[in-house]
């Protein structure tokens, strides 16, 4: 009777536990969520305080546009901090890629297609260039990114000498749809390419190899291969951020990706991605990217002088930071 | 006999730090004679004079960033807090001589309150030091900003006081005052990395942390006050900067957080903590600023300096900034 009961009830409780497991492995994910829906509402709340009526398809495609680089860069960022590295020359990337479209592309689907493809190689050639120095050369990725960062900064200068250049419009209407905020797909395209990566062998190794290095090794994983094509989708991502970006400003600027240095590390720190590898999602990185594009229109219907925004920024960081590992910390105890 | 046992003397001495060291301003020495080479004049007395208290300000900077990266941290919030304390000393002191002794102190405690604040979070919240410090560079940046009304307040515009200016560039026996300032700090933090324990902590806590802490070491009090020391020597490159140049702009901290973290590396300091010497972060910083003097002698445009730099940051990383190999 009582083995009955047992079997009986064990399902139930295995799935509670598994569930509860689940959760407490996850708060990160759900914390950042929880910050970016808070943080969406009052943004809505504020816009209707200040204008009497609900933001409309204006404002969300300003906001959606706006935030697709980030987005797409902090990505990258991710699948780096997951292998327990950190790439700083993602900023350069998106320099290089900026100023090469602003430079290079004219009007006609031959030139927007080719020089496309050009910059996407680029940013992965630049990316592969990190992976070999700290996989193959074992240097320190801070360091190595710090170094490859100033040459890129160095080189999108030579290419494009001040702001300016053009964007064939065709390219802008194509990437950046103004007429509504359908950008919003590119995000839930790169969050699905993101779960699918998650579950193919690479995925895996990339996680496995930031948890435990020497344990990965001893598994067989080519670890140094993985860490090389962790930095090159990184690149490549960052050089698609610059593409982005070139296409929503219509411009280029040889320093315009330097912000994204602090936001992409920004965005993977609220969306709860280890910085000790191995740990976090990027879901939870493109959630912190919107959060901080979100943010930026809080504080300018909150009235704030934009001369505060970085304080604002960092010590909404900070907060968050803190929030999460407060939280881990009840969290675990509990369970 | 005697010959071996010298030589095996001079190879026990010959410590790997200090090989770096040596090697580092061996570095420094092979810039200034090829500038020599390409520049008559180049490595003459009064140019050389020049150099060396450029790199001064990089050098205190990267005094605090070497304690920092010797535990294993670091501080990216050396820009802002440089720029925060400039603003500060011309903003209290109005360029009165009278105010000048309080507005330097006033700065030194922001650069003191910072580097404890990124101390605290970093040692006991356990926030990853490169978040900390993002974190501080932004709330120091907003504050600078948002204060100043954005460097445009009455009081913005001020000098720094004429005692802070000649501390700074007044020649003592033929040395700029500065030098001598950065002698002194020089002498100070190799006294306390080599010979007292709080140094000895220091480096045992860049190299465990976790047997340091075993072995009685208040690993959190150590980190919180190298935190600070680096909030100080940032604002002490603030103060030297606007004593240099008379006013505070905006921006004037950015160049060097790359700067301070690149005469680490030409130094022999290691990112992952507990070798190197700030005698070698001394040598890196002149390196680094001979190397932009040839440059500019050379009129090499900006975007190839920058290059420059990279390149020489990797070249210097694959010489000696190698991991051991696994396995």
């Amino acid at each position: 009777m009582s083995v009955q009961g047992a079997t009986v009830r064990a399902p139930v409780a295995q799935k509670q536990r598994r569930l509860r497991h689940g959760f407490a492995q996850n708060v990160p994910l759900i914390l950042a969520l929880t910050i970016l829906v808070a943080l969406t509402a009052l943004y809505v709340g504020l816009f209707h305080g200040q204008l009497h009526r609900y933001p409309g398809v204006f404002e969300w495609t300003s906001i959606v546009n706006t935030a697709v680089p980030t987005v797409l860069v902090a990505v990258g960022q991710s699948i780096v901090v997951v292998t327990r590295g950190i790439d700083l020359s993602l900023g350069g990337i998106i320099d290089v890629s900026n100023s090469l479209a602003a430079v290079h592309m004219h009007p006609g689907l031959g030139s927007m297609a080719e020089w496309t493809v050009v910059v996407l190689l680029f940013g992965m050639l630049c990316g592969a260039v990190n992976g070999v120095l700290v996989a193959y050369a074992r240097l320190q990725p801070i360091l190595v990114t710090l170094a490859t960062l100033a040459i890129l900064q160095g080189l999108a200068i030579k290419i494009l000498p001040e702001p300016g250049g053009a964007i064939p419009s065709g390219y802008s209407n194509a990437l950046a749809n103004t007429g509504g905020p359908w950008s919003v797909l590119y995000v839930l395209a790169i969050a699905g390419l993101w779960l699918a990566l998650r579950r193919t062998a690479t995925g895996v190794r990339i996680f496995a190899i930031g948890n435990d290095e020497y344990g990965a090794r001893a598994h067989g994983i080519p670890v140094k291969r993985v860490k090389t094509i962790a930095y090159t989708l990184a690149g490549m991502l960052a050089a698609a951020s610059g593409l982005f970006l070139a296409a929503t400003t219509t411009a280029g600027d040889p320093a315009a990706g330097d912000v994204y240095i602090l936001t992409s590390i920004a965005a993977v720190v609220l969306g709860g991605v280890s910085f000790l590898g191995g740990r976090g999602s990027a879901l939870g990185s493109i959630a912190g990217a919107l959060t901080l594009t979100i943010l930026t229109n809080v504080l300018f219907f909150a009235g704030i002088d934009p001369l505060y925004q970085s304080f604002f920024q960092g010590l909404f960081l900070l907060v968050a930071v803190l929030l999460g590992s407060a939280l881990g910390h009840v969290l675990r105890r509990r369970a | 006999m005697s010959e071996i046992s010298a030589v095996g003397r001079i190879q026990g001495r010959l410590t790997r730090d200090r090989r770096r060291t040596l090697v580092a301003f061996g570095f420094a020495v092979i810039v200034f004679a090829v500038g020599a080479f390409l520049h008559h004049g180049f490595a003459s007395w009064g140019s050389v004079n020049a150099i060396v208290e450029v790199a001064s300000f990089v050098g205190f900077v990267a005094a605090g960033q070497t304690l920092v990266i010797l535990v294993g941290g670091i501080d990216l919030s050396v820009p802002w807090v440089l720029n925060a304390a400039a603003i500060l000393l011309v903003t209290t002191s109005l360029g009165r001589d009278g105010r000048a002794a309080q507005a330097v102190l006033l700065t030194l405690a922001l650069g003191l309150a910072t580097g404890l604040l990124n101390g605290v979070g970093i040692a006991y919240f356990a926030v990853p030091a490169v978040v900390m410090t993002l974190g501080m560079n932004g709330i120091m940046e907003g504050l600078s900003l948002g204060l100043s009304k954005g460097l445009t307040c009455s009081s913005c515009a001020s000098y720094a006081p004429p005692a802070v200016q000649d501390v700074v560039r007044t020649d003592v026996a033929g040395v700029p005052a500065d030098l001598l300032l950065w002698l002194g700090i020089t002498i100070m933090i190799t006294f306390l990395l080599s010979a007292t324990t709080f140094g000895r902590r220091i480096y045992a806590i860049g190299n465990n942390e976790t047997t340091s802490f075993l072995a009685g070491i208040s690993v959190r009090v150590v980190t919180v006050a190298l935190y600070m020391l680096s909030g100080l020597f940032a604002a002490l490159a603030g103060i030297v900067l606007v004593g240099y140049g008379g006013q505070a702009t905006l921006g004037m901290g950015d160049p060097y957080l790359f700067q301070s973290i690149a005469a680490c590396v030409i130094g022999g300091i290691s990112i992952l903590g507990g070798r190197g010497h700030y005698l070698g972060t001394v040598a890196g910083s002149i390196t680094l600023v001979a190397l932009v003097s040839v440059l500019l002698a050379e009129n090499m445009p900006d975007w190839g300096r920058s290059v420059v730099y990279g390149v020489s940051i990797l070249f210097i990383l694959l010489l000696y900034g190698r991991e051991r190999r696994q396995l």
